[in-house]
C-alpha cells in the first residue's frame, strides 16, 4: 500500500505542489483547534495584509530562478516604487493613477538594468542584484529627499481611491489583496505554464547550452525576467502604500529572506529549470500563515518567526540534497521502486 | 591479450583485472586486463568512445569500477579517490591541462605536494628537475598566461615533482609544437631508464613507433591487442583499430542506396575557403540527397567546422552560401531559419533538456514559430507533432511525459534528431550520431538517415566511426588537423583508406618516401 | 621580473591605488578630511567591516557564499555582551563569542561541503536561524549596561591615532594573509575556488578546505561581534543585520571575485575601509550621507560589470588560442609558434 502510494506521488512531478497543499491544511487544523478565532474570515483574511507582498512579489522572483538566477534587489524597488508614487503625487503634482504607472515604469527599468548586466555581461546574478539592492534604495532615499515632507514621516494623506486599492472588500468579506493576489496567481500561471514564453524560461534554465543551439534567444528572456520581478515588487510596493496609507523609501526592506525562502520552499530548483506558480504561492501562504499563526494560536513572540521559517528552510532543501545523494536514491530504490525514476 | 603476460619478468608496477564500468545503461569498460612494467612506455590507443578515457579515470581513482581489482607493485589497492592514486605515485597529465590560472608556476606545480619534505627542498628538487629535463618556465608568471604547451610542460613537471612511478600521458603532443614534442620525448626517454612507467595515449600512430615499448588497442570496452612495438606494423595497427565487423547484420537498416546525381545538381551548402576557430581553407560542397561523411579524430576541427556554420563561434574567413544565400556569420537562430541544423556531438551537454519531457525537447526549436501558436503553447501542436516523431522513430517512453534524462541513450538521441528535423531543413548536420548508443538503435538512426536523403535533405554526418561512414556515405572527406586532407567518392570508401588519411599516414609517408 | 610580481598582486594594488586616489580627491575638495585624526578615523571606523570582509574572503576565494554573518556577529556580540553585563571575565566572554561563531561556520561547511546544498540557499536558512536564536537569547531586549571598562576599551589609542582595535584588527588580518598565501595548506583556500576539479586532481581535500573556510569565516565574524559590543556600547536584537551584503560589497570593491579563486585578505581590508569610508567623505564633500547606498551600489555594479567583461573576454581567447593550436599552424606565419617555447 505504502509502495503503490509513493509511487503514485513520485509520478507526479507536481507532487510537492501536494505535499505543500498538506502542510497548509495542517497549519489550519493545528492553529484553528487551537484558537478558534484563527478560523474567521475576518481575522484570516486579513493577515494577508502582512504577508501580501512577499506571495506577490515571489511569484515573479520564481521565474528568475527558474533560469538559474537570484533576484536580491526586488525588496529595495518596494521602497523605490512606494517613494516615487508618493513624491510624483505630491510634489510634483502628477495624478495618482499616473504616478503609479510612472513607478511602474521606474521599477522596470530598474529590473532591466540589472537584467541585462546579468544576461549580456555574464555577471553572476548575486552580485548585480546586490549592488542594485545598495543602488535602488539609495536612488529611493535620494527621491524621498526631493519632497518637503520629511522623510522619516513619510508622505500621506492618499486620495480614498488609491487607499481603496488596499481597503476594499468583495462582498464585505474577502479584502482586495487577496484578489490582486489570486489574480497575479492566475497571470503568472499562464505565463510560466501555458504561454511559449514560459516554455523558454524553463528550457533555458534547465540546458542554456541546449536552448541556444535550439536558436532561443536565451539573453534576452533572461533579462526579462528580471524586469518581471521588478514589476511584480512595483506592484507589491503600491499594494502596501496604499495599506500603509505613507510612502516611505524604505518599506519592504525584510522582505529579502521570506521571498527567497518562498520560492525555494514552492520546488524551484535553485539552480534552474524546475519550478512552479502553484508551488511558490502555497510556499508563500504556508510562510505566511506560519508566521501569523504561531504569535496568534501560540503566544509566540512575532520576533521570534524568523527561526521557525529558517528551519523550515534549511530542513527542506537538506532533505532535497539527501534524496538526490546516490546512495540514499539507492536506499530508496530498494524500497520504493516506483520513486527511484523521479530523482534521475 | 594473453600472449604479453609471460615473456616479461619481474614485478609489474600496475596490474589492472576484470576491470568493468557501466553508465546508467552503457557498458563502457567489458573487462579490461593491463599490465605496466617499470621502464615500459604502453602506447594505447583507439577510437573515439572505446573506454580508453575511463579506464585512465579509474586508475587515477576517479571513478571507481564496478568489477575488477587493481594492484599496484603486487599489492591490491582501492582507489576511491586522486589522492589516493597519487599517494601511490600515480599521476595523469590530462589532455586539457587542469591548471590553476590564477597562480604562479611555481604555485602551481607545489600546490599539495605532501608534507614530507620544506618547501625550500622542494623548490630545490624542482629547480634540479627543471635542469635536467633541460626546460624552463618562469616560475613567478601567472598559469594564465602561459601558452598550451607551457601549461602541459607545467602538468608534467608536477608529477615528476610527486616522484609518480606511473605516468599516464592523455594525448600530450597534441598542441606541442615539433621542437617542444622532440623535448618530450627526450624527457620520457630519461624517465624511462629511470625505470618509470608510462600509459601514453595518442592519436597519432607515428608517435606510437617513435616513443613506445608495448602497444594496446582498445576497442568498445575490450582491449582487442596488445605486446611488445616489435610485433606490430603500421599497417597492422590500423587494421586493428577497425571495429570487429561481427554486427554487421543487425546494424544494416533499409540500405536505401540511390545514387546521387552529382551532373546537374545544385549544392545545398557550399564552403569557399572557409575558415574559423580549429579550422582552415575549408572548401565543400554538400548536394541535396547526399549524405556526405567527415572522417576525423577528436580534435581534429570537425565539431568546430559544424558549430560555426550553425552560427555558434565566429567565422575568421571565407563564406557559407546555402541555396544561393550568404549565411555566413549569421546568429544561429537564422541559419536554423535559414534551413540548417545541427545534432551536436555531446548531447548531454547541448542537446538534451534532462529534466524536461519528450515533448517539450522535441518542440523546443520551433517555439518562435506559429504552429506551436501565438502566445499560448498549442498543445495540441505540440502533442501531434511529438507523437508522429516518436511513433515515426519508434522511440521509447511511457508517454510524452516522459523527462529526457530517464531516456536510454539511443532513445535520447531519437529524441534531439527529431527536434533537428522538426524544422524542415535543407542540411542536417549531425555529430556523432551514434556515439554510445546500442546496436539497435543504431540500426534505427541509419534508417532515419536513409529516409532523410530520399526525401531530398542534405546529410554531413561527422563521424569517428570509420564503419559508419562506409556504411553511409555517398561521398566521404576526413579531416586533419584543421584541414581536409582527402576526398573519396562512392567507391573509394573504405575503412583502410579513411583511418589512413584520418591519422595522417598517407601524407605522412610521402613526405618521408 | 619585479613587473610581473606587480602585475600578479594587480588586484589589491589597484583597490590601494583607489583608495589613496578617493582619499586624495576628497582632500583636493577639502583639505580638513587630510588630518591625521580624520584619516585614521577612517581606517579605525572600519574596524567591524574589516573583520567581516576578511572573514567572509575566505569563504568567497572558495567560490562560495555566506549570508549568515550578519547573524552571526549579532549572535556572538550577544553572548559577549550578556556574559560581560553579568560580571563575567573578559576572556571567557571572548571565547564564547568565538566558539558561538565557529559552530555556525561549521553547520554551514557542513551543509555547504558535505551535503552539496547551493551555499547562497543554506546560509540564507542559518540567516533566519540564528537570527531568531538572538532575538530567543536577549528575549527580545536590548543588552545594555555593559562595563565602562569595556566600552571605553574601543576608543584605547595605541599610537597616535591609530586606535588598538585597528592594530590589532591589522596583526590579524596580516598573519591571515600570510598563511593564506605562504604556507602550503593556506593555498589549499584559493586553488578550490580556481579550478575545483583540478584540485581534486592533485590530491587536495576540497571537502575540508571548504568546511576550514566557513569556520574561519565564522571565527572572524563572531571577533566582529566582540568589537561591535565595544564600540557601540549596547546591543539590539537586529545588531549586525544587512552587514552580511556590506562585507560582500567590501570584498568586491577590495577585487575579491566572487567567481572564487581570486584576490587577497589585504584586498578585503582594504575594501572594507572604503566602504566604510563613503559616508565620511560624502560628509567631507559636502553632500549628506543619504548618498551612500547610491555611491556604494553604483561602485559595486560597476567594478564587477568591467570585471566579467575582462574575464570573459580572456576565457574566450583562451578557448580560440587553444583550437588555432590544434589546427596546426598558418603557412604564412611559421616562426609564430615556435616562439612560445
Amino acid at each position: 500500500m505504502k509502495q503503490s502510494l509513493f509511487g503514485r506521488l513520485g509520478q507526479k512531478a507536481k507532487s510537492w505542489e501536494f505535499v505543500l497543499l498538506l502542510i497548509l491544511i495542517l497549519e489550519f487544523i493545528i492553529f484553528g483547534a487551537k484558537n478558534p478565532k484563527f478560523l474567521m474570515p475576518n481575522v484570516l483574511l486579513g493577515s494577508i495584509n502582512d504577508i501580501i507582498s512577499i506571495c506577490i512579489i515571489s511569484l515573479f522572483v520564481t521565474f528568475v530562478m527558474i533560469t538559474g538566477g537570484i533576484d536580491i534587489q526586488v525588496a529595495s524597488i518596494v521602497g523605490l516604487t512606494s517613494i516615487v508614487v508618493g513624491v510624483t503625487w505630491q510634489d510634483f503634482g502628477v495624478n495618482i493613477w499616473a504616478a503609479c504607472i510612472i513607478a511602474i515604469i521606474a521599477a522596470a527599468l530598474c529590473g532591466a538594468l540589472s537584467g541585462f548586466f546579468v544576461a549580456y555581461c555574464g555577471v553572476q546574478p548575486m552580485v548585480v542584484t546586490l549592488g542594485g539592492s545598495f543602488l535602488y534604495s539609495g536612488i529611493a532615499l535620494l527621491i524621498s529627499k526631493l519632497s518637503a515632507t520629511q522623510s522619516y514621516k513619510g508622505i500621506s494623506g492618499f486620495p480614498d481611491g488609491f487607499t481603496q486599492i488596499a481597503s476594499f472588500k468583495l462582498f464585505g468579506v474577502i479584502p482586495s489583496q487577496v484578489l490582486i493576489f489570486a489574480g497575479l496567481t492566475v497571470i503568472a500561471y499562464l505565463l510560466l505554464h501555458r504561454s511559449k514564453y514560459g516554455r523558454k524560461v524553463f528550457l533555458i534554465g534547465i540546458n542554456p547550452r541546449a536552448a541556444e543551439y535550439s536558436g532561443l534567444n536565451s539573453r534576452l528572456i533572461i533579462l526579462s525576467t528580471y524586469v518581471l520581478s521588478a514589476i511584480s515588487a512595483a506592484i507589491a510596493g503600491i499594494v502596501l502604500t496604499s495599506y500603509l496609507g505613507t510612502a516611505k523609501s524604505d518599506i519592504g526592506m525584510t522582505f529579502t529572506l521570506p521571498i527567497i525562502t518562498a520560492v525555494v520552499l514552492g520546488g524551484t530548483l535553485s539552480t534552474g529549470g524546475r519550478g512552479s506558480v502553484i508551488g511558490t504561492a502555497l510556499a508563500a501562504l504556508v510562510i505566511g500563515i506560519l508566521r501569523f499563526g504561531l504569535p496568534l494560536c501560540f503566544k509566540i513572540n512575532t520576533q521570534y518567526l524568523d527561526i521557525p521559517v529558517g528551519l523550515l528552510l534549511l530542513i527542506v532543501i537538506t532533505g532535497r540534497a539527501l534524496s538526490a545523494n546516490p546512495k540514499v536514491i539507492k536506499l530508496m530504490a530498494g524500497r520504493f521502486p516506483r520513486l527511484s525514476g523521479l530523482k534521475s | 591479450m594473453a600472449q604479453s603476460q609471460t615473456e616479461r619478468s619481474g614485478q609489474s608496477l600496475l596490474s589492472v583485472r576484470g576491470i568493468c564500468k557501466m553508465f546508467s545503461l552503457n557498458q563502457v569498460l567489458k573487462g579490461i586486463d593491463l599490465d605496466i612494467h617499470p621502464g615500459e612506455i604502453l602506447a594505447l590507443i583507439g577510437g573515439n568512445g572505446a573506454g580508453k578515457s575511463t579506464l585512465m579515470k579509474i586508475i587515477m581513482g576517479i571513478y571507481q569500477p564496478d568489477q575488477g581489482e587493481i594492484e599496484i607493485r603486487g599489492e591490491k589497492v582501492s582507489l576511491t579517490k586522486p589522492s589516493v592514486a597519487l599517494t601511490h605515485g600515480i599521476y595523469m597529465v590530462p589532455q586539457e591541462p587542469m591548471l590553476f590560472p590564477n597562480m604562479t608556476v611555481e604555485e602551481n606545480i607545489l600546490v599539495g605536494v605532501g608534507f614530507d619534505a620544506s618547501g625550500a627542498e622542494l623548490r630545490r628538487r624542482l629547480t634540479q628537475l627543471m635542469d635536467d629535463i633541460g626546460w624552463h618556465l618562469d616560475l613567478t608568471r601567472k598559469a594564465s598566461s602561459l601558452s598550451i604547451a607551457e601549461q602541459q610542460l607545467v602538468e608534467i613537471l608536477r608529477g615528476l615533482l610527486r616522484n609518480a612511478e606511473l605516468l599516464i600521458f592523455d594525448e600530450p603532443t597534441s598542441a606541442l609544437t615539433f621542437d617542444e614534442v622532440e623535448s618530450l620525448f627526450r624527457c620520457i626517454r630519461d624517465l624511462q631508464k629511470k625505470g618509470i612507467g608510462m600509459i601514453y595515449i595518442t592519436h597519432r600512430l607515428t608517435e606510437v613507433f617513435d616513443i613506445a615499448t608495448h602497444v594496446a588497442i582498445m576497442c568498445d570496452g575490450v582491449i582487442t591487442l596488445h605486446g611488445p612495438i616489435g610485433d606490430f606494423t603500421r599497417e597492422m595497427l590500423v587494421k586493428g583499430l577497425l571495429p570487429p565487423n561481427m554486427q554487421d547484420q543487425e546494424i544494416k537498416g533499409t540500405t536505401g542506396t540511390a545514387v546521387v546525381d552529382y551532373k546537374d545538381a545544385k549544392p545545398i551548402l557550399e564552403l569557399q575557403n572557409y575558415s574559423g576557430y580549429g579550422f582552415r581553407g575549408i572548401n565543400l560542397k554538400i548536394y541535396p540527397g547526399e549524405i556526405l561523411g567527415v572522417a576525423g579524430v577528436v580534435g581534429a576541427g570537425r565539431t568546430e567546422l559544424a558549430t560555426t556554420i550553425f552560427g555558434k563561434d565566429k567565422v575568421l574567413g571565407g563564406k557559407a552560401i546555402l541555396d544561393g544565400r550568404d549565411i555566413t556569420g549569421l546568429s544561429t537562430k537564422k541559419v536554423l531559419e535559414a534551413g540548417v541544423n545541427y545534432v551536436p556531438e555531446d548531447r548531454h551537454l547541448n542537446g538534451l533538456f534532462k529534466i524536461s519531457d519528450v515533448a517539450a525537447n522535441t518542440t523546443s526549436a520551433i517555439l518562435n514559430r506559429m504552429v506551436m501558436g501565438k502566445v499560448f503553447l498549442n498543445r495540441k501542436a505540440e502533442h501531434d507533432l511529438t507523437q508522429e516523431y516518436v511513433e515515426h522513430f519508434r522511440i521509447k517512453v511511457t508517454g510524452q511525459d516522459q523527462l529526457t534524462g530517464s531516456l536510454s541513450g539511443g532513445n535520447q538521441q531519437k529524441v534531439v534528431i527529431a527536434r533537428a528535423l522538426s524544422t524542415g531543413p535543407k542540411l542536417v548536420i549531425l555529430d556523432e550520431p551514434t556515439r554510445g548508443i546500442d546496436a539497435v538503435a543504431r540500426g534505427e538512426v541509419y534508417s532515419i538517415i536513409h529516409q532523410l536523403k530520399e526525401q531530398g535533405v542534405a546529410v554531413m554526418l561527422i563521424s569517428s566511426d570509420m564503419e559508419e561512414i562506409v556504411e553511409l556515405s555517398d561521398r566521404a572527406v576526413t579531416v586533419y588537423q584543421g584541414r581536409i586532407n582527402g576526398e573519396f567518392q562512392k567507391e573509394e570508401i573504405n575503412q583502410d583508406n579513411l583511418m589512413a588519411a584520418a591519422f595522417d599516414v598517407i601524407s605522412r609517408e610521402q613526405v618521408v618516401s | 621580473m619585479t613587473l610581473l610580481k606587480k602585475v600578479g598582486k594587480v588586484r589589491e594594488i589597484s583597490s590601494l591605488f583607489f583608495l589613496i586616489f578617493l582619499f586624495g580627491l576628497v582632500g583636493l575638495v577639502n583639505s580638513d578630511f587630510l588630518t591625521p585624526t580624520s584619516l585614521f578615523n577612517c581606517f579605525n571606523d572600519s574596524v567591524v567591516f574589516t573583520m567581516l570582509a576578511v572573514g567572509i574572503a575566505f569563504v568567497i576565494l572558495t567560490g562560495e557564499i555566506d549570508v549568515s554573518i550578519g547573524a552571526t556577529l549579532g549572535l556572538s556580540a550577544a553572548v559577549a555582551s550578556t556574559i560581560l553585563r553579568d560580571g563575567g571575565s573578559g576572556i571567557s566572554a571572548v571565547l564564547a563569542a568565538v566558539l558561538v561563531g565557529c559552530l555556525v561556520g561549521l553547520f554551514n561547511g557542513f551543509g555547504i561541503a558535505k551535503l552539496g546544498i547551493p551555499s547562497l540557499i543554506f546560509t540564507l536558512g542559518t540567516n533566519g536561524l540564528v537570527r531568531g536564536l538572538v532575538y530567543v537569547y536577549t528575549g527580545g531586549a536590548w543588552v545594555e549596561n555593559l562595563p565602562a571598562g569595556f566600552t571605553k576599551m574601543a576608543n584605547i589609542k595605541l599610537i597616535g591615532e591609530l586606535t588598538t582595535f585597528y592594530a590589532a584588527a591589522l596583526v590579524l588580518v596580516i598573519a591571515a594573509h600570510l598563511i593564506l598565501t605562504k604556507t602550503r595548506r593556506g593555498k589549499y583556500f584559493i586553488t578550490v575556488g580556481d579550478n575545483p576539479a583540478g584540485a581534486t586532481m592533485v590530491g587536495i581535500p576540497t571537502m575540508q578546505t571548504k568546511i576550514m573556510a566557513y569556520v574561519l569565516c565564522g571565527l572572524f565574524a563572531s571577533v566582529a561581534g566582540v568589537l561591535y559590543s565595544s564600540r557601540i556600547g549596547f546591543i539590539t536584537p537586529t545588531a549586525g543585520s544587512g552587514y552580511e551584503m556590506k562585507a560582500i560589497a567590501a570584498c568586491v570593491l577590495g577585487g575579491v571575485s566572487l567567481s572564487g579563486g581570486l584576490g587577497s585578505l589585504i584586498g578585503a581590508s582594504i575594501g572594507a575601509v572604503i566602504m566604510s569610508s563613503i559616508s565620511r567623505i560624502l560628509v567631507f564633500l559636502g553632500f549628506s550621507s543619504d548618498y551612500d547606498n547610491t555611491i556604494t551600489g553604483i561602485l559595486l555594479i560597476v567594478i564587477v560589470v568591467v570585471d566579467a567583461v575582462a574575464q570573459n573576454r580572456a576565457a574566450v581567447k583562451t578557448r580560440h588560442a587553444r583550437l588555432a593550436s590544434r589546427s596546426g599552424p598558418l603557412e604564412e606565419e611559421p616562426g609564430d609558434r615556435r616562439a612560445a617555447s
